[in-house]
């Protein structure tokens, strides 16, 4: 066990310095952006209409006040923010359709959807 | 404000869960009391490590420093679940062979690293939703609320506390066959649900084909965007629309997982 614990953090070690230095694909500059806008448990805006099978890049941004986590579980995506803090994550081409997402910080009035189209 | 209460709740339960569980444990399992301290020990050192992985979060502004946090976080998904289920095995031999009077031949060293098992799952527990309740709290700081701040904090604290502590004063009554039994089987259920936590990180990075997806769609039933279903899906790892490859990931696992509890019985 404590063999496996050793290795175990090593890897995590040898993982997060490597790809750091080749984070490779999903920093490309040549794909669109869109953009959502977190506010005050409210995601702005609730729909946001992006291409299909098409690679894209999002950037959320929290303006608070409160902290937010934009996160879809249908989309496996997840983004911890802070207040005043901007993140960008980039989506794999998706097939037409509507694919939800919410603030896990405030469930209740922060949902939005994709519509892919 | 209950959203406050709500939010801290559900992302300090796992942790709290986890160290009543093993506290019931080793309750039961270990008269020396160095479980215990490894695993007190353990959740001191993982809520240090949320408060620096949640100041990390807050600095992040740039996709690369971005991406280098999901890595870690996504790791850490996979190495809890890993050494839970080792764990879990580990609490299985050992409780056997304690309940044997075996317990002077245990060695030393196997033992070590048992209690330093604990440590970490303990402090990995603690680390990982611990970091986005830092952000939170933080959050509502930011915004002066420090009404719910404190509110939702103590409360938040205090509930899960509350129900961990339930879950382990209701484990502990068990006689010890049961006690071990189904502390097990909550852990593994955990784990599992970390497993696929991770699997889902890295097919939403990219690095994993999702195969087929969505396999199915249970939204209807379950639908897991809401309040409720979110926290079956944390703590069962259920998914309304799965991916092929993490039911294939799951279902790995559960083999692997009953083939090495099988063959903790005869061996």
């Amino acid at each position: 066990m404590k063999h496996a614990l050793h290795s175990v953090v090593f890897t995590i070690f040898l993982a997060s310095t490597a790809t750091v230095g080749s984070a490779g694909p999903a920093i490309a500059d040549d794909i669109p952006t869109f953009r959502l806008l977190m506010k005050d448990g409210r995601i702005l805006p609730e729909t946001l209409e992006v291409p299909a099978q098409t690679r894209f890049r999002l950037e959320v941004k929290n303006e608070g006040p409160g902290a937010a986590e934009f996160e879809s579980l249908e989309l496996k995506k997840e983004l911890v923010l802070a207040p005043g803090v901007t993140r960008t994550t980039v989506f794999a081409p998706m097939k037409p359709g509507t694919y939800k997402f919410f603030d896990d910080f405030h469930p209740e009035t922060g949902q939005g959807r994709f519509v892919v189209k | 404000m209950s959203n406050a209460f709500f939010v801290v709740w559900r992302e300090s339960l796992e942790a709290f869960l986890i160290a009543g569980i093993l506290y019931a444990w080793l309750q039961a399992n270990d008269a020396s009391g160095k479980g215990r301290r490894a695993l007190f020990g353990g959740l001191a050192a993982g809520a240090g490590l949320a408060l620096l992985l949640g100041w990390a979060l807050l600095t992040v502004q740039d996709e690369l420093t971005g991406e280098a946090l999901e890595i870690f976080q996504t790791a850490t998904l996979f190495v809890a679940a890993g050494l839970i289920t080792q764990m879990v095995l580990w609490m299985r031999k050992h409780g056997r062979q304690m309940k044997a009077r075996l317990h002077a031949e245990l060695s030393t060293a196997a033992e070590r690293s048992g209690y330093l098992g604990v440590a970490v799952v303990a402090a990995l527990a603690v680390a990982r939703e611990g970091a986005e309740t830092v952000i939170f709290l933080y959050g509502l700081a930011q915004g002066g609320e420090m009404q719910a701040l404190a509110f939702g904090a103590l409360a938040g604290f205090a509930g899960a506390g509350l129900t961990a502590w339930l879950a382990a004063r209701s484990l502990a009554r068990l006689n010890i066959g049961l006690l071990l039994r189904l502390s097990s089987i909550l852990l593994l259920v955990l784990a599992s649900a970390l497993l696929i936590s991770g699997i889902d990180r890295l097919i939403g990075a990219g690095w994993l084909p999702a195969l087929l997806d969505p396999v199915w769609d249970t939204s209807l039933l379950i639908d897991d965007t809401t309040k409720g279903g979110k926290l079956i899906a944390d703590f069962f790892g259920y998914r309304a629309r799965p991916a092929l490859s993490s039911l294939l990931v799951w279902a790995a696992y559960w083999g692997i997982v009953l083939i090495a509890w099988r063959k903790t019985r005869h061996g």
